[in-house]
């Protein structure tokens, strides 16, 4: 056979270079970092139907088809509108965001965080499964705030009678007053998850948080209160990345603690 | 993908309901070493039960309060006119009933060695030797509250994995959960801690007890897991007693319903199962009153009678009858080291919190791409490039050599339309395209934000007039859920 000069490509290759030229990718590998202050910044050659993450599970992850058979129970809905989630970020972080005043900027819970952020804090690991983004990292980062500043309170909170040693032979200072109240049964009692699960529903975030309980028909026993307080420590989370550890705090202490009973 | 984390040991086996007679000293302890020497010439006498015989023996008061010495003449007749007439007659005689099982913290001022960890720590001044006493004493020493170092250690503990916490999440935002979990043990769990106790050089006694140097460890060490029961022919790991129990979840059942997410509301920051909690109610300290129809307040049930005879009496029962829970060293080093940091934060505020969790923990290397363990890398990177719009993967031989030899290298690279994602060295072709996918997702998973953008928020925590200007941080969507 007499050689040709055109090097040669696999199939493989050659499919991929054919789509390259007839098909072009939503988005480079190398996306900017949160640069900007409200929302990253999208491409500006993005085709105008292209919904934000939040919105739309990525079509290359969908499945043609249902392959299982849909399950016998209600169907489960949640919600999509922006509102119920803005007015769950007032009630919720209230007037916690007032530290920040003075930088020039509306202090309301729902402009706080960017767009991108507020859904992801309420978007649970079993939503769409996964495939929207969770808030596991955020409320990783929430619960160890919310873990120090109950003890904190409760290093200023009164003390029972009982409990105060006053014997000789414990040393007394100043700064280790209150620090009996620290005991691993009073930190799970005050944060024990049905009660934060209670005090969630009080601020409407079971209204908006998206997830997908095991049965619909059964929410108690789907851990609709795992899913609370999860939700509530990732709230606390994004205030953390993206305001700063004082708007973090003050959250946990007036919004959270101070209902439960500590100040 | 599911990922394990860092070979860990087994966590420190705990048998709070095995009554166990324990010796008190292993094997271990008999060799002569430093710890548990009795300086015949500072100890003091064990205490006697009444208060006013115990000051008489007492050198170099220092008035508790205000921490000035006070003359020892005075101390003495102070210390009985106060204590007579405030306290009700039962109660320091419950008290000293129990002698001290740890030195008292009178001879902390005394302890060389005390001082001498102080000044290699370079711990603030403001940490009163007494303090940094009363870190070195565990709860299996002595329970009763104010004896030994709990809230300390548990107040440090949280401030410990804050601190560590922020700063993986600021410097890896998107680190998958389960390897957030092993680096958070990697930096402040039970074992690093534990070689950290003993990089400082802070030993352990042989068995706890008054007479002890207050610079030492003082912890009741529990039996090993491979030691025999006393009466059995089992050893106590394979007692079937032996279980976890107190996690805090619904159903003790193992695993049951355990998955990466409900780790973070259920267990601890480690992701482990918790123990010491019980799912069924228990009174917050023995002898806790409960309210009754009748209108008068009761002692619960199974309380010694005697202790509270008096309805609406608030007094905790004496703690002597409870089973003093053993540990190992290792959990009693972590709880020194931990209550440590929450005494550094209650005497000496949180800039120097900050600064001995930058020096001891921070500073400790730790190589995280270790940490994954990928099942199926190449779908997982398939599954990735889909959900971000990538073009979807394809892997090509870069190079190769000694493909018909007995030790062929394939170097594989994983691309999305024209750009390299990952690369990896294989000794056969399917080898070195999972090794390139495997970099690619670490390559994804670890990638850290430029140093300049980076802010821990509790660098702007607790207000006052030097605030910065906050930086957001970036805030990742998720790994990829396989």
């Amino acid at each position: 056979m007499a050689s040709t000069n055109t090097p040669f490509v696999c199939l493989r290759c050659a499919r991929s270079i054919s789509s390259q030229q007839s098909r072009q990718a939503i988005r480079t590998f190398a996306t900017a970092t949160n640069q900007d202050r409200r929302s990253r910044t999208t491409a500006p050659s993005e085709p105008p139907e292209q919904l934000p993450r939040w919105k739309q599970t990525p079509q290359a992850m969908k499945m043609p088809f249902r392959l299982r058979e849909e399950p016998k129970q209600p169907v489960w809905k949640v919600n999509t509108r922006e509102e119920p989630l803005n007015d769950m970020y007032d009630r919720f972080i209230g007037r916690a965001g007032e530290v920040l005043k003075g930088q020039g900027e509306s202090t309301r819970g729902r402009d706080l965080l960017p767009e991108e952020v507020k859904w992801l804090a309420v978007t649970h690991k079993s939503f769409d499964h996964g495939r929207r983004g969770f808030n596991d990292r955020l409320a990783f980062l929430g619960k160890r705030i919310v873990d120090l500043q109950t003890s904190m309170a409760l290093l200023n909170a009164p003390s029972t009678p009982g409990m105060v040693p006053s014997s000789q032979d414990v040393y007394q200072h100043a700064a280790l007053e209150g620090l009996e109240n620290i005991t691993a049964f009073s930190k799970n009692a005050v944060l024990e998850r049905t009660r934060l699960a209670k005090l969630a529903s009080t601020y409407g975030i079971d209204k908006v948080v998206r997830w997908r309980p095991k049965k619909s028909d059964n929410l108690k026993g789907s851990g609709i209160d795992t899913v609370l307080a999860h939700t509530m420590y990732s709230i606390v989370g994004a205030l953390a990345l993206q305001r700063g550890g004082e708007v973090a705090a003050k959250t946990v202490r007036e919004r959270i603690l101070r209902p439960l009973g500590l100040r | 993908m599911k990922f394990w984390a860092i070979r860990r040991r087994s966590s420190p086996f705990h048998s709070p309901y095995l009554l166990l007679a324990v010796a008190g000293v292993t094997d271990e302890a008999h060799t002569p070493g430093p710890m548990g020497e009795s300086t015949a010439a500072s100890s003091e006498p064990p205490v006697t039960s009444t208060p006013a015989t115990l000051s008489l023996f007492e050198r170099d008061k220092i008035d508790s309060s205000t921490g000035t010495p006070t003359t020892k003449l005075s101390a003495q007749v102070e210390d009985v006119e106060d204590e007579a007439p405030i306290q009700s007659q039962s109660e320091p005689q419950e008290q000293q009933q129990r002698p001290l099982n740890a030195p008292s913290h009178r001879r902390a001022l005394k302890s060389a060695k005390l001082s001498a960890l102080h000044a290699r720590l370079s711990l603030p001044s403001k940490l009163p030797l007494q303090t940094l006493a009363r870190c070195l004493v565990d709860p299996s020493v002595d329970s009763r509250q104010g004896y030994n170092n709990e809230p300390l250690a548990l107040l440090g503990q949280e401030l410990l994995g804050y601190y560590t916490s922020e700063w993986l999440l600021c410097r890896y935002p998107r680190l998958p959960v389960p390897v957030l979990f092993a680096a958070q043990y990697a930096y402040v769990g039970s074992q690093t801690l534990g070689a950290m106790r003993s990089e400082w050089g802070v030993e352990t006694v042989a068995a706890p007890g008054p007479e002890v140097d207050p610079g030492l460890l003082q912890l009741k060490r529990v039996l090993p897991g491979n030691a025999m029961v006393e009466g059995e022919m089992m050893r106590v790991k394979d007692m079937p007693q032996a279980r976890r129990l107190g996690s805090g979840r619904r159903n003790e059942q193992w695993n049951y319903r355990r998955g990466m997410s409900s780790r973070i509301v259920y267990d601890d920051q480690f992701g482990d199962l918790q123990t010491g909690l019980s799912t069924e109610d228990q009174p917050p300290f023995p002898g806790a009153p409960i309210s009754t129809t009748d209108g008068n307040t009761y002692p619960l049930e199974g309380v010694d009678q005697e202790q509270n005879s008096q309805p609406g009496s608030f007094l905790p029962r004496e703690q002597s009858e409870r089973e003093v829970e053993s540990t190992t060293v290792e959990a009693a080093s972590a709880s020194f080291v931990r209550a440590l940091a929450g005494a550094l934060y209650l005497h000496a505020g949180s800039a120097a919190t900050k600064t001995f969790h930058k020096d001891h923990v921070l500073s400790r290397h730790l190589p995280l791409h270790t940490l994954f363990n990928f099942t199926h890398p190449t779908r997982d990177f398939s599954r990735l490039c889909a959900r971000e719009g990538f073009e979807p993967p394809v892997a090509r031989l870069i190079s190769e050599t000694g493909r018909l030899s007995r030790t062929p290298v394939f170097v594989v690279g994983v691309f999305s339309g024209e750009d390299k994602l990952g690369e990896g060295a294989g000794s056969s072709l399917n080898e070195g395209r999972v090794r390139a996918a495997a970099a690619a997702l670490r390559s994804w998973y670890l990638y850290s934000p430029p140093e300049s953008e980076i802010m821990l928020p509790s660098e702007v925590e607790g207000g006052g007039a030097d605030k910065m200007a906050w930086k957001p941080q970036m805030v990742d969507i998720g790994e990829i859920v396989t």
